[in-house]
């Protein structure tokens, strides 16, 4: 793909990943067909700051978890009320890793 | 008491502050879950099984974390139920328990600021090593080959 695209994907969205992922995105991307750009495009990544105000402020509910798509988390996090208030504490440091784990995911999903 | 010490390899940004953020999860755990002792133990354990899959850095600065905690869930939880033998039983205030409660408070405090200090260091990628904890996290925490 056009080096020029892949720095505007780049730049538009490295606070999506981890910064140490970024090097090797782009270095996938530079060697991805230029038919996937059209999808690549269309993702939809999850803001990691979205998801700290989620857990600060609904994580004894789990919704946190539900928006980053762990669906099971989610719920167990939600019926045991946010693991008794302490899981909910312990999300507030690590979601914002998870929701960057989760967009690398996807974007492998899609350009796979 | 704590020694800077150079890691085997520099770590990266994501890990210090990875790192960093299982000391400031301590400190928040224990604010939370006072005067339960046994609640920071299993905050640090979650952050950890948390972290199993992460960097050796970040392994190893989460065990220390929770290495840290053993001995503060035995000295706390004693104090614990000492103090609601004196409120519910019938026991009377005594010099032991008052000599005890200011040895605790102070290895509380001591262990809060350790942590902080360790926190802050962790967090610019600087490898911190308490003393006993750090040779036992030396231990248990491998690198993966």
């Amino acid at each position: 793909m056009e080096s020029s695209k892949v720095d505007m994907f780049i730049m538009s969205n490295n606070k999506y990943f981890e910064s140490h992922q970024v090097a090797g995105i782009r270095e996938q991307l530079l060697g991805m067909d230029e038919s996937k750009w059209p999808i690549l495009q269309t993702q939809q990544f999850k803001d990691p700051t979205t998801s700290l105000i989620v857990s600060l402020f609904a994580g004894n509910l789990g919704i946190d978890r539900f928006m980053i798509g762990d669906t099971g988390l989610g719920i167990g996090k939600l019926l045991t009320c946010g693991g008794f208030g302490l899981w909910a504490i312990i999300d507030w440091f690590m979601i914002m890793g998870a929701t960057r784990e989760r967009n690398f995911e996807k974007l492998q999903l899609a350009i796979a | 008491m704590i020694h800077l010490r150079t890691f085997e390899y520099v770590p990266g940004e994501h890990e210090a502050e990875k790192a960093s953020n299982s000391y400031l999860m301590s400190l928040v755990a224990l604010i939370a879950g006072l005067p339960l002792p046994i609640v920071n133990l299993f905050a640090t354990l979650i952050f950890f099984m948390g972290n199993r899959k992460s960097t050796y850095f970040v392994r190893w600065h989460c065990m220390q974390a929770l290495l840290s905690q053993f001995s503060l869930l035995f000295i706390n939880s004693f104090g614990f139920w000492w103090t609601m033998g004196l409120i519910f039983g019938k026991e009377e205030i005594s010099d032991r328990y008052i000599a005890y409660m200011i040895a605790l408070f102070l290895f509380n405090l001591m262990e809060f600021i350790a942590t902080i200090y360790t926190a802050i260091k962790t967090r610019k990628g600087v490898h911190v090593e308490w003393f006993f904890y750090g040779s036992l996290a030396n231990q248990l925490i491998k690198p993966r080959s």
